[in-house]
């Protein structure tokens, strides 16, 4: 029985490496290409063609590994790294294994090699925004538009100067400013069609952004870092008032379900009403 | 058959005098504590009258018992679905309004109050806050009030007699009241144990006594709504559930419970009867009428010999049987056929029955004067101030005939001894009345001994307990053999 237990374990290893080998650039388009090319210049990371020769290959699997570590431990071109990307922290992707580290590498210098990579420039027309693009973004944004492949909205968990009834989610952070964090319409756009942060990378795996929208919710966002309007307070009071109403509409229900029961029969009967 | 023992008791109405001494009997041994004040596991009320707790008869409004829909036994109160719709809040329970709010007085105050023009008084003050309150209703705050116009005349009881009946009720000389003292009927077919979540409710299987667990209990409270008796009641203090437990500790030791034993009327008996557990379900089924018959035809006979053969398979004593044999409640409900279950039609099988009461018109009213009608000793029954639909209400399910046959019997039995012991009825009249009230004089003598002179053993006939028998059922007691005086009496956290 453990023999047998044991050769299932050891076939399933095999094989999932057999598979992963073949899937090294879903892994990359999935969780790198969000800010890297391969030859396309930078996006919100550095542009990863030749990357092997500019660094030795244990300092690039090291970085690859744990970026956040490399980049504490004061090592210099990581800092340098960080400040080119404005300070934008590359996470640390789940489920990396030395053998995924050494095919992404392998994939990478691969890729490197190639005259004309596949990710060598971003899919995204580079169409300029226009202001329409501004209202359908908004429209995509706070949800009444609904995302083309059923992602969940951006609203759930983001937001945006207070836009929505509520001033938005709370669960991810405020994407006021991301237009200027990520660094522009390249970055931005590349990190839409694939997110890879560790809460959207699953989710939006299934249900992508399609690439036509895309270009609209950037021009949203650009628009909202530029203009830049506070309006934190007003929601704060809407909340509160959302939050009144809201205890009234249950204590009403509470009302209606319960308004039967019985009060008291020895009061009514001595007053007379039964 | 699936035969099973059960302790039951029968109340004489006739005999109570409404002293309420069981139910200070039965409060010093088990209602005095912090939470329970307000509990009267044993109540006595005064008929006509709305009870304890108040209007507890209404169900229409408490949901108390069962209900037949569509054929099927449902709980009035609560359902699978109503549990979790009302888990926040069990919404036919009685407020303390409608028991009520228990009291002292401030005695120190009669000791300590300085000098003044007037004596000192001791004010009332709530058992539940402690703080000085107005005294506006009492567990028996009607007690003796048969005429009075709130309490009285809101019996929903009442409710089935015509305008001209109710009227005469409460007119002079023909105001009519008896006493109700109740306990916990500990019923065959408990609609508390059916209703508790937390299955804390329980009928003991050797004698059906119903108990609550205290470790068990969660403080749903269905059990207070679902009892439509009311007698189990919420220790506001303990968070738990309380009620009657027919003094358990003293029937397991041959002592009868505390309010049978310091009854001053001795109206109450307890014994053993047989019944048969498999037609509890189909006897509860019947139409209001019938359940007064059906229930008895559940009650079997203890001197059957199928019956005994059952009765052994199933593991019931040879002294259980021996007593249910000699039980003075078999004689009342199935020999007899003179006590009858208070409310049957809640559907729950009480096995507390009662001998309705008799109330004879002695007298009428005539212009300004008030004149003695009592030519005839034993008028007849019908006249009674009582009327019969009423008695029929409370212990007949509806169906009077039951009532008619059990005061005309009793009535019949009346005029027997007194032709036997004063004579001046004619002894050939008070046979032939008997024979018209399904009697004879063996069975009129018997009947007469049990009512009236009935000694402490005629009354209880408590078998013994076999304790040592029941704890089998959930362990062994050879295992703790040779434990005496070692080991935990509640495991400790580690090494159980």
């Amino acid at each position: 029985m453990k023999k047998t237990f044991t050769l299932v374990i050891a076939a399933w290893s095999i094989l999932s490496l057999n598979l992963f080998g073949q899937d090294v650039e879903g892994f990359f388009k999935q969780n790198c290409a969000s800010c890297h090319s391969i030859g396309g210049g930078r996006l919100t990371g550095p542009d990863l063609k030749n990357v092997h020769l500019r660094k030795d290959e244990s300092w690039i699997k090291n970085f690859i590994s744990d970026p956040q570590t490399i980049i504490n431990s004061g090592d210099v071109y990581a800092r340098e790294l960080l400040s080119d990307s404005r300070g934008v922290i590359m996470p640390k992707v789940g489920g990396l294994t030395p053998f995924i580290i050494q095919s992404l590498f392998d994939f990478i210098k691969e890729e490197s090699a190639k005259e004309k990579s596949k990710y060598g420039g971003s899919a995204i027309t580079d169409r300029p925004l226009t202001p329409s693009d501004i209202v359908k973004g908004r429209a995509l944004f706070i949800g009444e538009t609904r995302l083309k492949n059923n992602g969940p909205t951006c609203i759930g968990c983001h937001s945006v100067a207070g836009e929505g009834l509520l001033g938005g989610g709370l669960l991810g952070p405020d994407l006021t400013n991301v237009y200027g964090r990520l660094g522009g319409k390249k970055p931005l756009a590349a990190w839409l069609a694939s997110p890879a942060s560790e809460t959207m990378g699953p989710i939006y795996q299934k249900h992508p952004i399609d690439e036509e929208e895309v270009l609209p919710l950037v021009a949203f966002f650009k628009d909202k870092a530029v203009s830049n309007v506070s309006v934190a307070g007003v929601h704060d009071f809407n909340f509160i008032i959302f939050g009144f109403v809201g205890l009234a509409i249950v204590l009403v229900l509470f009302d209606l379900f319960w308004g039967n029961r019985l009060r008291s029969i020895r009061r009514n009967m001595v007053e007379g009403k039964i | 058959m699936d035969i099973r023992s059960q302790i039951s008791m029968v109340f004489h109405l006739d005999k109570c005098i409404g002293c309420h001494t069981c139910s200070i009997a039965c409060k010093n041994i088990w209602t005095d504590r912090k939470g329970t004040e307000y509990m009267w596991w044993n109540n006595v009320e005064t008929k006509p009258g709305t009870g304890f707790p108040t209007r507890w008869e209404d169900q229409e409004k408490y949901k108390g018992g069962w209900e037949l829909v569509n054929g099927e036994l449902k709980l009035k109160s609560t359902s699978k679905v109503k549990t979790v719709t009302n888990i926040f809040h069990n919404p036919n329970m009685p407020t303390m309004d409608d028991y009520y709010e228990p009291w002292s007085y401030k005695y120190k105050d009669l000791f300590d109050a300085p000098a003044g023009d007037d004596q000192p008084t001791a004010k009332p003050i709530s058992m539940v806050t402690g703080e000085y309150m107005d005294i506006e209703a009492g567990p028996n705050w009607d007690d003796d009030l048969s005429g009075s116009p709130i309490y009285a005349e809101n019996d929903i009881n009442l409710d089935v007699l015509s305008e001209e009946q109710r009227d005469q009720l409460f007119a002079i000389e023909r105001l009519m009241m008896f006493y109700f003292p109740r306990i916990c009927n500990h019923c065959v077919n408990p609609s508390c144990v059916a209703s508790c979540p937390s299955g804390a409710l329980y009928k003991r299987g050797e004698d059906g006594i119903v108990l609550l667990d205290q470790e068990r209990c969660r403080a749903w409270r269905s059990c207070i709504s679902a009892c439509p008796y009311k007698k189990t009641y919420y220790n506001w203090n303990t968070g738990k559930s309380e009620k009657c437990i027919l003094c358990f500790p003293r029937v397991e030791t041959g002592q009868a419970p505390a309010c049978f034993h310091s009854c001053v009327g001795r109206i109450r008996y307890l014994g053993v009867l047989l019944y048969d557990a498999d037609k509890i379900e189909e006897t509860a089924k019947h139409s209001d009428h019938e359940l007064v018959d059906t229930q008895r035809e559940m009650i079997l006979d203890p001197f059957d010999e199928d019956v005994i053969r059952d009765a052994k398979k199933n593991g019931i004593a040879d002294s259980t049987i021996k007593a249910a044999q000699e039980s003075p409640v078999y004689k009342f409900v199935k020999d007899w056929g003179i006590a009858l279950p208070p409310h049957v039609e809640y559907r729950t099988l009480p096995m507390l029955f009662y001998v309705p009461p008799m109330l004879p018109v002695m007298s009428s009213q005539e212009g300004d004067s008030v004149r003695s009608i009592n030519e005839e000793y034993f008028p007849d029954f019908e006249k009674a101030r009582t009327p019969i639909k009423y008695l029929a209400k409370m212990f007949g399910g509806g169906n009077e005939s039951h009532l008619r046959y059990v005061l005309k019997k009793q009535s019949a039995i009346r005029a027997y001894r007194r032709a036997v012991t004063v004579g001046d009825i004619d002894m050939l009249n008070a046979e032939k009345a008997l024979m018209e009230a399904d009697c004879h004089p063996k069975e009129a003598d018997k009947i007469y001994k049990l009512t009236s002179l009935c000694t402490f053993d005629d009354r209880f006939v408590i078998p013994a307990a076999h304790r040592e028998e029941a704890i089998e059922m959930m362990k062994d007691p050879l295992e703790h053999k040779q434990e005496a005086g070692f080991g935990f009496r509640e495991a400790p956290e580690r090494g159980k």
